[in-house]
């Protein structure tokens, strides 16, 4: 019954031996069996065919499934929109002057009195405002409250509006005035429902402010700045915005009109504190922007802070 | 004195001491042994006492007159010892009881489960977690807390699967104690002159003890006075046939000669006697059980295969994260980062899941197994059995019934067959015949043997008997043959008896008949075949009485010598009706002084008895054969009686001879046949010990079919060593304290679970509850299952780490926000592919495992390159595909195409960015991108999921294709929508995204990955579609795994 089963009678019962112990140079190469890492040229160069083939194949079907994907992706809008992209529907507030410095976080500091460090943020802002500044040859509107636009409109953002936040005055960094230019994040199709009355949670500023604004032109989504979790209170008497305290209606909705320009909001802080961290949070206003404070879940604000040296 | 010695005692490990009293007892007398036994320095080296060990027992206690005995020992024959005398042994001697094996501590085996082997690879890889963790704890103000998360959970992982794996090992361990309730055991002792029932623990040297049938030999005795005294050595040198003892020195070696009784042996008739000689461990039980206990054994097959994984693994590991930690470098990523990296590479390597997997699925073997009567004591035993290339078995017990039975008998001319089957399912024989019946009469009369009480449910075979082994055969076969034996006893009343002694090997008993009529006494003798024909004249044939002549002479020796070749004990049988005028009623027979005739007698027949095998072994044999299993059997009996079971059960198959049958057959000297010729070989004891290594290589290597025959412990140990020594994995089956020191030594120590002796038990790797060797085919089939299962387990989990590791990769070389997350790796890892990758232990055969030899432990890897490149360089790399192609889906259907997505990292990461612009305007502020993210995670995820669904149908077959294997593994099945099931709660369950960051998903975003998934099932059966046709081919030498 033994006999004729396995590798025969003969050398049935041959026990495997272990492989002869190679030293390390025969491990790489290996001149009796020609091998380099224990393979010869032909072994490898058939493995590297195997996968470079197998690599090939695979790459191909990535490709067509990227272009299935890309297919039915347009180029002008989003697939998913509003409540259906993970976008959702609460912009929140983005700020210039940003450094490119990632780790230099949101601080902006620099000595007004040293050009090298206030030139650094003149410059940043000279960028973001070129857009801004160069207009020439784009079809856009001066838009005003009250006008009816088409969806494809684009208005002006108007840079002379800026005050003590003009380029002429090197928008306050080189007189310790620094001016951070606020947005509001754009997504696609999103319409404000604006705040026309004064809400209860509105810092008095703003109730001020919007109490002595025009009934028709309160179609804003409103702005406050203001010391982070209501510390450092004094600091925030003497801040301005220009050129309201608030982003008009009639910018929206942005449905990535070609020349398209987000409105701005510049801040100005006339006293900050020397030498000390001016921690800022800065709030969008209105019926459809949701606000979290949190530092993990942060929604329709903004923070940074400014450091006078 | 107390005190010093009893500390050297709490000190000393068992073998240790056995060895000091062994080595002085043979060259000291009797005054100063124990004293300077003190003396000897403790520390003593363990190899030498191994090898101490290793020698064979060398003791003159049997040797010197029993008047020096008593000096030597200070006691008395008939007083015994003084009461001092053996309170002050005992408090220098400590109890008569062997020490336990030495146990391991509970702790050391607590941390062996928590360190040992795969643990290792996830400690480090927590402990580099940690570094990592610490770096950036100490350079940025708040650190990712990922690497925290991950050092927790792998230190989780490795804790509870180190519990889970204790857990099992101490449970089965519990199993051993319930074995280890040993009977209290008594002994009667004579102190001061006084008879004494002591705990057999508080026996010291010199004591004077009795003890009758039925007793166990309470310590190493030499006999000083014995009646009919017989022992049964058994569990010692494995021979089932009683001994008989007596006070006479008969031989060199103190195993063979008659005046010493061992401890822990039966003594099976008789009283006797005897002064203790040595107690405890130093008794030559006490010796094996300490040469078993000192015994390193080597690391377990699967246990070198996991360490060879481990090497792999890490080596890729490594390979990976050194080549990106340069790669970050030239990339201009900060060191400190660069090693963040190269840890997070190494960590994301480690396959977390698979230690729980391999330790649930080698589990649930050994609980399949143990369902069979497969009890495995050590998790890792599973596979061994499987990896088996030589299996050594014992005889008595393991391949045979371990109690004699009446195998032929011969009467009337000719040789009838008994039914040796344990259920009584062999041939019939004519009972009716007048030859049967004579000899029937004088096998049911001339007979001591009694059935014990209380076994009225119990089968006749199985039923104990008290008594000579011989005599329980008889009766057993006379009470099937015949119906009551008690009872025709009591019909023919004994009268008088001679009971059998080794001078006139004969044993005779006069009865009353049953007849009424018939006033004459029936004599009836069994005896010695040879010593029976000297003393009859006539002989009963066919119901005729017939003159013995020479061709009757020569018919009996011719049976006589085929049953005696059969290895079978035979005994012969005559009868002589007294004639009733010179033995009248009420005649008074002298037993001493013998008054009736006991020549001229009636010759009826011989019986023949051996302990036959058992009924499933040839089977079993012979399936170890085709699985390419190589049967030794190595046996304490005597060679012939050995080959004739061997012949039986298939070890020595048919036709093939040994050098003794070719020179018989040739008519030629053994010396002349060339050993390479014979197959097959028996081996005496005798002959082992003249012969070197190298000769034994050489008889290992020759000689298919091998039969060791009265070997010691000691030579059993050599022969297994042998046996490795080839680089054969050996498993052992032994039941007895004699092969305790192999079965320790084996890569795999089968002992038997109902006839097994508690040191058998101990040194054994695995239990066969039903003593049966046809479960250890079962035992083999199992472990061979679970090698393959676990290739095709590990196959499977090893697959997704590409998947896993490429996202962090392509984060630190593009520049893309991280498509995966460490939160979902551990998902994966640890949740989804954990049921499925269980499941394949349930994977049933793709061919018949049976029927290929063993797997070559050298180049037949569990884990080897074939499989790393298949799981990693093919299949995981489809994988990585879907996954990455779901995120740049996610991506782009919410505004980040492809191309935008590429060295946005930086900004997409900082948080002090509110506004981050997508390829459609949009700006996105941190939270939302995030939530982009870790929906891009939880896809990713999700994909990795889908495709291994496909995965896992291709890891079920190794060759075949799905369509041949079927999906009839069910918890493969369940495995399927477990892990769909978890992958949906963990997407779509409310408050996942606060909990783990994952986020639901829409429906379409499962899609992406079903393509890939396709790929997959296709390419793979492809490829074994490819294997089956060309075997041996180029595809099967770079991918059958």
């Amino acid at each position: 019954m033994s006999k004729n089963n396995g590798k025969g009678a003969k050398g049935e019962f041959e026990f495997p031996q272990p492989a002869k112990k190679q030293t390390f140079s025969e491990m790489i190469y290996n001149p009796q069996e020609g091998t380099f890492f224990g393979r010869t040229g032909k072994s490898w160069s058939q493995l590297l065919l195997f996968y470079t083939i197998f690599y090939i194949v695979l790459a191909a079907l990535f490709t067509i499934c990227m272009q299935g994907l890309l297919s039915t992706i347009s180029d002008t809008e989003p697939k998913w929109k509003l409540q259906d992209s993970l976008i959702g529907t609460n912009p929140g507030l983005g700020f210039r002057p940003l450094s490119e410095q990632t780790e230099r976080g949101s601080v902006i500091a620099f000595d007004g009195k040293k050009p090298a460090e206030s030139d650094y943020w003149i410059e940043l802002i000279d960028d973001f405002l070129r857009d801004y500044n160069h207009t020439e040859g784009r079809d856009m509107k001066h838009c005003g409250f009250g006008q009816v636009l088409e969806p494809t409109d684009v208005c002006v953002v108007n840079t002379d509006l800026f005050g003590g936040c003009s380029k002429a005055n090197n928008y306050g960094y080189k007189t310790n005035q620094p001016c951070i230019f606020l947005k509001l994040n754009k997504i696609f199709g999103w319409i404000p429902e604006v705040y026309d009355k004064e809400e209860k949670d509105m810092p008095d500023d703003l109730k001020k402010v919007i109490n002595e604004t025009k009934t028709e032109e309160r179609q804003q989504v409103w702005v406050s700045c203001n010391g982070h979790l209501g510390k450092d209170k004094e600091n925030f008497q003497n801040i301005r915005y220009f050129p309201s305290q608030g982003f008009p209606s009639y910018y929206y909705p942005f449905l990535n009109q070609p020349g398209y320009l987000s409105p701005l909001v510049a801040v100005q802080f006339n006293s900050p504190p020397k030498g000390q961290m001016l921690d800022v949070e800065c709030r969008a206003w209105a019926k459809n922007i949701q606000y979290s404070g949190s530092v993990r879940d942060r929604k329709g604000s903004v923070t940074f802070q400014i450091l006078l040296d | 004195m107390a005190l010093r010695s009893d500390y050297e005692h709490g000190r000393a490990d068992s073998y240790r001491v056995a060895t000091v009293i062994a080595t002085d007892d043979d060259n000291r007398t009797a005054d100063g042994q124990y004293k300077s036994r003190r003396k000897m320095p403790a520390k003593v080296n363990k190899k030498e006492n191994l090898d101490d060990l290793k020698q064979e027992l060398d003791i003159d206690f049997h040797k010197i007159s029993p008047e020096e005995l008593y000096q030597r020992f200070q006691t008395h024959p008939e007083n015994g010892l003084s009461h001092a005398k053996a309170k002050e042994n005992l408090e220098r001697d400590g109890p008569n009881a062997l020490t336990p094996p030495k146990q391991t501590p509970e702790w050391v085996k607590f941390c062996k489960n928590l360190f040992g082997g795969f643990a290792m690879l996830l400690w480090i890889g927590a402990i580099l977690c940690f570094v990592a963790y610490s770096i950036q704890a100490s350079t940025s103000e708040e650190p990712a807390d990922d690497n925290l998360y991950l050092g927790i959970v792998l230190s989780a992982v490795v804790i509870v699967t180190g519990i889970f794996s204790y857990y099992q090992e101490s449970k089965s361990s519990k199993i051993m104690e319930s074995f280890k309730n040993m009977v209290p055991q008594f002994a009667t002792v004579i102190r001061e002159g006084e008879k004494l029932t002591l705990r057999a623990e508080d026996l010291v040297l010199g004591d004077v003890v009795e003890v009758k049938f039925g007793d166990r030999i309470p310590a190493d005795i030499r006999i000083i006075e014995a009646r009919n005294f017989k022992v049964d050595n058994s569990s010692l040198t494995g021979e089932s046939e009683p001994q008989s003892r007596g006070a006479e020195f008969t031989h060199e070696n103190p195993l063979e000669t008659k005046n010493l009784a061992f401890f822990s042996t039966n003594a099976v008739e008789g009283t006797a006697k005897g002064v203790v000689i040595s107690c405890g461990d130093h008794t030559v039980m006490g010796r094996i059980a300490g040469l078993a206990s000192g015994l390193d054994t080597g690391e377990t097959p699967i246990a070198k295969e996991i360490h060879h994984f481990i090497h792999l693994i890490t080596g890729v590991a490594v390979f990976l994260g050194v080549t990106f930690f340069v790669i970050a470098f030239i990339l201009g990523y900060h060191w400190l980062d660069a090693v963040i990296f190269l840890i997070g590479i190494i960590v994301a390597n480690v396959p977390e899941g698979l230690l729980a997997t391999v330790t649930v699925c080698l589990t649930l073997t050994a609980k399949r197994m143990a369902s069979k009567n497969c009890l495995v004591k050590n998790l890792e035993a599973v596979e061994t059995l499987g990896s088996t290339s030589t299996i050594c078995s014992d005889k008595t017990g393991t391949l045979t019934q371990n109690r004699m039975t009446v195998a032929h008998m011969w009467f009337d001319n000719q040789i009838i067959e008994a039914d040796t089957t344990e259920d009584q399912s062999g041939v019939q024989y004519d009972r009716t015949s007048p030859g049967f019946k004579a000899l029937s009469r004088i096998a049911t009369l001339c007979n001591r043997a009694e059935f014990k009480g209380g076994q009225d449910g119990v089968p006749i075979l199985k039923k104990e008997v008290s008594g000579d082994a011989s005599e329980a055969a008889l009766l057993k076969c006379m009470e099937l043959a015949l119906g009551d034996v008690m009872n025709i006893r009591k019909r023919n009343k004994k009268i008088a008896e001679v009971p059998f002694n080794s001078t006139n090997k004969y044993q005779v008993s006069i009865h009353e008949t049953e007849d009424t009529n018939d006033p004459r006494y029936l004599l009836v003798m069994k005896g010695a075949p040879e010593r029976i024909l000297e003393r009859c004249s006539t002989i009963f044939i066919n119901g005729k009485e017939k003159v013995l002549d020479e061709e009757m002479k020569e018919a009996f020796n011719n049976a006589y010598m085929e049953l005696g070749g059969l290895g079978e004990r035979v005994l012969g049988f005559c009868d002589f009706m007294l004639p009733s005028d010179k033995y009248p009623n009420g005649f008074k027979f002298n037993t001493d002084d013998i008054n009736f005739p006991i020549d001229n007698l009636r010759f009826v027949g011989l019986m023949s008895m051996i302990d036959p095998p058992r009924a499933a072994v040839p089977d079993a044999v012979a399936k170890c054969r085709s699985a390419g299993i190589k049967v030794i059997m190595v046996t304490g009996d005597h060679p012939i009686t050995a080959k004739a079971i061997a012949k039986s059960v298939g070890i020595i198959s048919e036709g093939n001879e040994t050098v003794e049958d070719i020179a018989q057959r040739l008519n030629i000297p053994v010396s002349e046949v060339n050993p390479r010729e014979a197959k097959a070989a028996v081996v005496h004891g005798a002959e082992l010990r003249d012969v070197s290594s190298d000769q034994l290589d050489e008889i290992l290597r020759y000689h298919t079919e091998i039969v060791f025959a009265r070997t010691s412990p000691q030579q059993k140990l050599i022969i297994v060593e042998g046996c490795q020594r080839m680089g054969a994995i050996v498993a052992v089956t032994g039941d007895g304290v004699n092969d305790s020191p192999a079965l320790k030594k084996a890569d795999i120590g089968v002992a038997m679970g109902i006839a097994g002796s508690d040191v058998s038990k101990q040194a054994a790797d695995m239990i066969l509850l039903d003593d049966n060797f046809a479960s250890i085919v079962t035992g083999v089939e199992e472990g061979r299952l679970i090698f393959d299962n676990l290739k095709k387990s590990i196959a499977y989990t090893l697959t997704s780490n590409i998947p896993e590791i490429s996202p962090f990769l392509a984060f630190i070389l593009c520049d893309i926000p991280l498509p995966l997350g460490t939160v979902t790796i551990l998902c994966i890892d640890l949740g989804t592919d954990m049921v499925p990758a269980i499941s394949l232990a349930y994977e049933h055969a793709e061919a018949d495992i049976m029927k290929r030899p063993p797997r070559d432990p050298f180049n037949d890897k569990l884990v080897n390159s074939r499989l790393i490149s298949m799981a990693y360089g093919q299949i995981g790399m489809i994988q990585a595909a879907a996954g990455f192609f779901v995120y740049f889906v996610i991506m782009a259907e919410n505004g980040f195409l492809p191309k935008k997505l590429f060295g946005i990292r930086k900004m997409w990461d900082s948080k002090a960015v509110n506004d981050l612009t997508d390829s459609y305007g949009q700006e996105w502020t941190y939270r939302d991108r995030k939530t982009l993210e870790y929906t891009c995670h939880t896809a990713f995820f999700i994909s990795i999921v889908v495709v291994q669904w496909a995965d896992l149908i291709i890891c079920k077959t190794r060759r075949n294709s799905i369509f041949q294997q079927g999906m009839r593994n069910w918890a493969l099945n369940f495995g399927l929508v477990f892990e769909t099931v978890l992958a949906a709660f963990l997407s779509y369950c409310p408050g996942m995204e606060k909990g783990l960051r994952m986020y639901p998903l829409k429906l379409v975003w499962w899609f992406p990955a079903i393509p890939f998934a396709l790929a997959i099932f296709i390419y793979d059966e492809t490829r074994r579609f490819y294997l089956r046709r060309n075997p041996g081919g180029w595809l099967e030498q770079e991918t059958y795994y």
